[in-house]
């Protein structure tokens, strides 16, 4: 069976059918009944489609349906959907097949029967998945750049294909308008994006109206378990796209119809996405995307240590003129960049690095801040902030939540795409008080720091959900709400305007999915010197804690494999040693803002920070000076009370 | 099967066939007519050969496959949702075949030709006769063991008993029967209903009519039946096309109720010409035809009929949403819901929120494009046609009642049931291991690593002692553990407090800093509706018969920790403020974590000063333990080799005999339900004398004063730590064995805490006084010291000399060392003594 035999692109249906009742003459003699062989299985289509667009190429020329391409986009015909699962609608039943006369028909794929008769013989019940799918969130421009490439060919090429008088119709200036409406659309996109993110927190808190007025799209999966796909997963789906806007008017009788009245309650999900609003796809192939799969035309680089290296200088470097040459942060924040969680047990989860940059203040943070933002977002895939103040904790929507009424899940802030990269921004916070919605949202947030869940409402009861979240915060002060993993000061000294260009942003993107998606090795004898650096460490320092000592391995592992490497050595591990060395003297010698400064004989320790406590505001900050006492134990002091800054000064 | 014939023939003559036979009732006439009818009214559907119209009022006769059932349903899209089950629209039609059905149950054995439900291998008659067979003769073969077999062999079975007891009553409109009732009497009776409920059910309803009509012609109302407790339940999700028209069970939540719906079931009309009432007009496939002109002859005026609602009759009906349950939702799945039809007496059976498991038959039926049109997409909306709903949230609110534990006897037995017996089996296997009380240990918090003697204690708590009551005064004894823990940061504290708040069925979390008094206890609140003064909960009322963990126990403020006096010890919280006095119960074990008084454990302040917590309060805990974060070579190496085997997943510490969570919990919950050990005459003797020995060890030679090692706390306390241990076993007897144990984990808790530093000998004073006996010798001798010094240097009413001066004095003459502050106590002791006046720094003697 070849290609020309079917035109897959533009009547997928034709194609069904004609493989159905292909299939099923074939199987007539030995068979009774062709539906229970069929019954929850493929007869070749799927087959004959993977083969057209993966060994033969089609897969460039299938249009990619988004908000922009649905208006000229033609019913009936074969489309490519990139979205994340938003929520799951479970199962639907149809008639799979049925007897029209003596052959046999399948449904398989279309909303309605092309036989305008029901079907009055033998019919028998298939099931189908529906998954409500939309953009991803917080998707960079970037990553959806691929849209008109492909595009432009499909449409040239079915401008160039002779395909009925219908398709002529449209052939000419009007064609060529929409297409120039929709590059014109999708610049605008590509600028709005950046604004698009916060613009977005508000379109989402108002909640009520998200899917309506944005983009969803309601995808009919067929012949899968429903558990292969997972909610957030982001998924491309191939399918034959249909679209009802004659609809509409059958539905508004619908509701004067008193029978169908009480009805409405059973179907209230489908009722509520109408076929005229949210365009259905009967998914053919589906496979879910990794971040190298949204890379363009993925250069053929083998991961060879030295280009490795090369990439890694080259990305270290532009991190650190993003933080105003200070290499330290940029070798965490591209450790921090680099982190996955990769397993995760009752309590403990490994892999995640989360960083805190501490030392920003409004106007550093206006300018090194938005810089971060800015090369964050065109690095990663899916990136999203969130200004955290008093008035969006208290008033933002973070949790998602199910909505019992219409049956569906209302997006919350933080239902994220696996692997998304968040941002908070605390810069903004001024002292005030949090409702019991901000309490709320601060622990939803708390939690997804530190055990990577979050937690779903369903009204009468909570679902954890895993969400796997890059995050970075910015704070003036090591953030009190917000645990991180790793907390580093910056010290900008200069401010160098970042500037990269297309090919080199590429080989980072590039560089940063491969090295995510690196194994790590284990070898024994690495194990038993880590064990006894470890051991060394405590000896020396007893406030060491199991937090601390999964850190230095997690980054180990990450700084051995930002290097392209998959077994860690002892290299890595002194590399990483170092960067917790100059951490911490850089976190000690960071020049604050204090409000109070305290000289102090270490024996009265206590009762004067306990006088001062009380004395002064909750937050003001405290210098604690320490005159005698060596400097670890003095630091035990900050951990007194997690409302007092305190740090100290050598003298 | 149908005769395959049958398919062949296109039309309408042989469709009778299966059921055209002599023996035929009333009701496949009736069906045949209504065929006619049918195949009029829409021609589109002439060439049916296998089409048996249906509609579900004629459920017994004319009863197709699955498939064409299906496609029955499309034919006529209306008729399926107005009367999705049939056993209200049974009764008239077949008042008039009571005596047709009782030949058909006395001589349907003997019959030559059965008749078959169409496209089904069942017999009418066959299973008519099962069913009366059934309802006639079933025992339960359960209270039948009660009972004497004469007795048992004399009286009706106990569905006939349940009859006879519906007429008595009249109020009762429907017979439950118990699925596995029916199974243990007939397995094919039973296959049969689930594979056709519709048609089976049906003459279920028919037989019973009959049974009544028999005992008492004059009962008049319908007994429905009502099935429930099938073999197997479904998963919501695990719901496919081959479930449809299938008897199905399942387990879920009720989230959403729609109001109820009148649905007209008799419709009376009224000629508005002559006004004339027509006949109760009956449903006929979901619709009532007008009467185009009025029946009277003298009249026959056109058009004039007009419905009269308030003689019309009409039955409820609700539609139900049912969604899964938490533990059926697999990882990264959302949970589905399913559409439940409720009938009659059934609607308003639950509420949003409830638990419940329904038994019902899955439907489908189709979505027609618009109302008007005649075309049908091919979908199929799905839902329940509800026979029986069970709320099952009531076993969750008596885990383990064990003070009341012999009024509810019965409601225990039912508990059983959910819990299946297979997983019984394996948890008393598990329990018979003999290191079974090390695999626990090792199951609890396994990420965490060591502190095994901790999780010993935690253990302890989890499965807790025994409650009493003493009969004679009515004084209770808490069987509730609490345990403290008091250690240096970053050992872990709150990981274990998650980890158990986890796994305890019914935990509350709190931190000490985010919780008041009334927080803890209960509060009394405005309604806001109503302005009423209502009782809102505290979270320790909320975890009674759980644990309650409280975090930061340190950070708590004073006054907010006075109240947990009441609740550990009484197990009460007492309440009165607004006009309500209330004792509430508070049965629960507390698990409080606490840093250190100066965040880091002093090793130069003694442990109490270190806890810094009330004496009172601490001697509630049966077992402290002091988690240091000591400077040991071992330890830290075996918390390396544990991290780097996180990151690394090493097979040697990974892999080893654990119990995984929900069987720890099933284990946990089990055993609190089920185990009540009892001190066997061994342990007691044991108990005592270990007990005897404790106290004893304080009588040291040549120390001057007793100290106090043990208390009579600590004996109740190691009572019910034993008790816990028994039941981790499964034992119904406390042994030696687990009195031994109890000590241990007892002492090494109070070598931990009550070790009186100077001395180096366990001291309960600490605990009960926060005062060490060595301390409290060495206080006295100061004391002493000073009255003699003020005796010597002061005169009465001479001057007076500095507190320094004094000071000077005493450390040349003792040879102890003496602090300011110590000599201030004693110098106030004095005062109060009348032995001298204190005013600022000088003392003066009076």
């Amino acid at each position: 069976m070849g290609g020309p035999q079917y035109d897959l692109l533009m009547n997928p249906l034709g194609a069904v059918r004609q493989t159905f009742e292909k299939a099923v003459a074939s199987s007539q003699p030995s068979d009774v009944d062709p539906t229970a062989v069929y019954r929850g299985k493929d007869w070749g289509i799927v087959d004959l489609l993977n083969q057209y667009l993966f060994d033969q190429g089609g897969l460039a020329q299938v249009p990619i349906l988004d908000a922009s391409s649905q208006k000229w986009m033609q019913p009936n015909t074969l489309v490519r959907f990139r979205g994340m699962v938003q929520d799951m609608l479970g199962n639907e039943f149809y008639i799979g097949a049925f007897k029209d006369g003596g052959t046999w028909r399948t449904n398989k794929f279309m909303d309605f029967s092309p036989f305008s008769a029901p079907p009055v013989s033998q019919t028998t019940l298939w099931e189908r998945h529906l998954f409500l799918c939309i953009p991803v969130p917080g998707q960079n421009s970037w990553a959806i750049e691929s849209t008109p490439y492909p595009l432009k060919r499909s449409i040239s090429n079915e401008m160039t294909c002779h395909h009925g008088e219908k398709r002529r119709r449209d052939d000419d200036p009007n064609r060529i308008c929409v297409i120039s409406i929709f590059f014109y659309f999708f610049f605008n996109m590509q600028k709005d994006f950046g604004s698009a993110s916060r613009h977005r927190i508000a379109e989402i808190n108002d909640g009520s109206s998200f899917p309506t007025s944005s983009f969803s799209c309601l995808v009919k999966v067929y012949d899968m378990p429903e558990s292969q796909l997972k909610l957030n997963e982001v998924v491309e789906f191939i399918g034959i796209y249909t679209f009802e806007p004659e609809l509409i008017a059958s539905n508004n009788k619908e509701d004067v119809d008193d029978d169908m009245m009480m009805f409405d309650f059973m179907d209230d999900v489908t009722t509520h996405l109408p076929p005229s609003k949210v365009p259905r796809i009967h998914c053919l192939v589906s496979r879910k995307l990794s971040t190298s799969d949204l890379i363009l035309n993925s250069p053929a680089i083998e991961p060879l240590p030295n280009i490795m290296r090369g990439i890694r200088d080259s990305l270290v470097s532009y991190l650190s003129c993003t933080l105003g040459n200070d290499v330290l942060a940029a070798q965490c924040l591209l450790l921090h960049l680099l982190s996955k969680l990769r397993t995760k047990s009752d309590v403990a989860s490994v892999g995640r690095l989360s960083l805190n940059l501490t030392g920003f203040t409004q106007e550093t943070a206006s300018i090194f801040g938005s810089q971060l933002h800015n090369v964050i977002k065109t690095l990663v895939p899916y990136s999203h902030t969130i200004p955290l103040t008093i008035e969006y904790l208290n008033t933002a929507t973070l949790q998602p939540k199910k909505d019992n009424q219409t049956g569906r899940l209302v997006m919350g802030v933080l239902q994220l795409a696996i692997g998304t990269h968040l941002t908070f921004d605390e810069t903004f916070m001024q002292s005030g008080t949090l409702n019991s919605k901000g309490v709320d949202n601060v622990l939803l947030l708390k939690h997804l720091m530190e055990h990577q869940t979050v937690e779903y409402d369903f009204q009468f009861y909570k679902l954890e959900m895993a969400a796997e979240v890059q995050c970075l915060i910015i704070s003036e002060a090591k953030s009190n709400i917000l645990p991180a993993d790793l907390v580093v000061p910056v010290c900008p000294s200069a401010v160098t305007p970042v500037t990269a260009s297309e090919e080199q942003l590429h080989a980072w993107r590039w560089y940063l999915a491969t090295v995510r998606s690196l194994p790590h090795l284990t070898d024994t004898s690495i194990c038993e010197m880590l064990q006894n650096e470890m051991v060394d460490a405590m000896r020396k320092d007893r406030s060491l804690g199991c937090a601390d000592l999964s850190r230095w391995l997690t980054m180990a592992q990450l700084m051995a494999s930002s290097f392209g490497e998959k077994i860690l050595s002892v290299e890595h591990w002194q590399m990483v040693k170092e960067i917790e060395r100059l951490r911490k003297e850089s976190c000690l010698l960071m020049p604050f803002v204090f409000d109070v400064a305290v000289v102090f004989d270490p024996e009265l320790r206590e009762e004067i920070s306990s006088t001062v406590k009380n004395c002064f505001h909750r937050s003001a900050r405290l210098l604690v000076v320490s005159i005698l006492e060596n400097l670890d134990s003095v630091s035990d002091t900050a951990e007194l009370d997690g409302n007092v800054c305190c740090s100290v000064l050598k003298i | 099967m149908a005769p395959a014939g049958n398919s062949s023939s296109p039309f309408g003559g042989s469709q009778s066939t299966p059921l055209g036979n002599s023996n035929s009732s009333q009701t496949p006439r009736r069906s045949r007519r209504r065929r006619t009818n049918n195949s009029n009214s829409s021609p589109t559907s002439s060439p049916l050969p296998l089409e048996t119209p249906r509609s579900h009022m004629a459920g017994l006769a004319s009863t197709p496959s699955t498939t064409t059932r299906r496609r029955g349903a499309q034919h006529n899209p209306s008729a399926t949702p107005s009367t999705p089950l049939s056993t209200d629209d049974m009764v008239p039609p077949y008042s008039s075949d009571r005596d047709d059905n009782d030949n058909m149950e006395t001589d349907g054995q003997d019959d030559t030709t059965p008749v078959f439900v169409w496209g089904t291998n069942i017999s009418v008659q066959e299973v008519n006769g099962a069913i009366l067979r059934f309802l006639r003769h079933f025992r339960d073969t359960r209270s039948a063991s009660e009972s004497s077999d004469t007795a048992d062999l004399m009286s009706e079975g106990k569905y006939m008993r349940i009859v006879h007891r519906i007429m008595e009553l009249e109020g009762a409109e429907s017979l439950d029967i118990d699925a596995h009732d029916v199974f243990e009497y007939d397995p094919d009776l039973y296959n049969k209903m689930v594979r056709y409920p519709l048609e089976v059910l049906a003459i279920f309803d028919i037989v019973l009519m009959d049974l009544v009509a028999r005992i008492d012609p004059l009962f008049e109302k319908h007994i429905q039946t009502r099935i429930h407790n099938l073999k197997s339940s479904v998963c919501m999700r695990n719901l496919n096309p081959s479930d449809i028209e299938k008897m199905v069970s399942m387990k879920g939540m009720i989230i959403r109720c729609s109001s109820i719906i009148p649905e007209l079931k008799e419709a009376i009309f009224r000629c508005l010409v002559c006004g004339f009432y027509s006949e109760p007009v009956l449903v006929d496939r979901g619709r009532i035809n007008e009467p185009t002109r009025c029946p009277r002859e003298e009249c026959k005026a056109m058009n004039s009929m007009s419905l009269v609602h308030n003689r019309c009759r009409f039955a409820d009906k609700q539609i139900v949403k049912l969604q899964e349950t938490p533990d059926e939702i697999p990882d990264g799945g959302t949970p589905h819901t399913v559409s439940v039809l409720m009938h009659d007496k059934l609607v308003d059976t639950g509420k949003p929120g409830d638990r419940v498991e329904v038994t019902g038959i899955y439907r489908a039926m189709s979505v027609r494009v618009g109302p008007t049109q005649r075309t049908v997409k091919s979908i199929f909306k799905t839902y329940i046609d509800c026979l029986h709903l069970k709320k099952t949230d009531k076993s969750r609110l008596q885990i383990d009642d064990t003070a009341d534990r012999d009024s509810n006897n019965n409601t225990t037995q039912e508990d059983d049931a959910p819990l299946n017996n297979d997983k019984i089996e394996k948890l008393k296997e598990l329990a018979k291991l003999p290191d079974i009380y090390d695999r626990l240990t090792r199951s609890l918090a396994p990420n965490i690593w060591e502190l095994d003697d901790v999780k010993r204690g935690l253990l302890c708590q989890l499965f807790g002692g025994n409650a009493l009551k003493l009969a004679s005064s009515g004084a209770s004894l808490r069987g509730d553990i609490n345990i403290l823990l008091v250690g240096d940061p970053g050992t872990s504290k709150s990981q274990l407090l998650q980890y158990i708040h986890k796994l305890s069925p019914r935990g509350i979390y709190t931190s000490g800093r985010g919780s008041s008094a009334v927080g803890l206890t209960a509060y009394v609140a405005k309604d806001p509706e109503t302005g009423e003064t209502v009782l809102e909960s505290g979270a320790l009322v909320l975890s009674d018969k759980g644990v309650c963990c409280i975090d930061e126990f340190d950070k708590m403020s004073d006054n907010a920790r006075s109240m947990l006096h009441e609740v550990m010890e009484q197990q009460t919280v007492s309440i009165a403020k607004a006009g309500i006095i209330a004792s509430l119960n508070a049965r629960t074990s507390v698990l409080a974590c606490a840093n250190p008084s100066e965040s880091r454990y002093n090793p130069r302040l003694s442990v109490i000063d270190n806890i810094h917590l009330p004496p009172t309060l601490l001697s509630r805990f049966d077992l402290i333990y002091l988690i240091l974060d000591k400077a040991d070579e071992q330890t830290d190496r075996r918390l390396a080799k544990h991290i780097v085997s996180l990151f690394f997943q090493n097979p040697d510490t990974s892999v080893h005999e654990v119990l995984d969570l929900p069987t720890l919990v099933a284990f946990i919950s089990y055993a609190k339900k089920h185990i009540h050990p009892e001190l066997s005459d061994e342990a007691a003797e044991e108990l005592t004398r270990r007990y005897v020995q404790m106290r004893q060890r304080g009588n040291t030679p040549g120390s001057r004063k007793k100290v106090i090692t043990a208390t009579a706390r600590q004996i109740e306390s190691l009572i019910r730590l034993s008790e816990a241990l028994a039941r981790m076993r499964f034992s119904p007897v406390v042994e030696v064995g687990d009195v031994t144990e109890a000590f241990r984990l007892l002492e090494v808790a109070l070598q931990q805490s009550a070790t009186d530093h100077s001395t180096g000998t366990i001291d309960m004073d600490l605990i009960m006084t926060g005062i060490s006996a060595s301390e409290r010798t060495r206080r006295e001798n100061l004391l002493a010291a000073t009255r003699n010094l003020v005796m010597e240097k002061l005169l009465t009413g001479g001057p007076s000399s500095r507190v320094v001066e004094l000071l000077e004095e005493l450390r040349k003459q003792s040879s102890m060392e003496v602090h300011l502050s110590d000599l201030k106590i004693a110098l106030s002791t004095l005062v109060s003594e009348g032995l001298v006046v204190l005013h600022g720094d000088s003392v003066k003697r009076i």
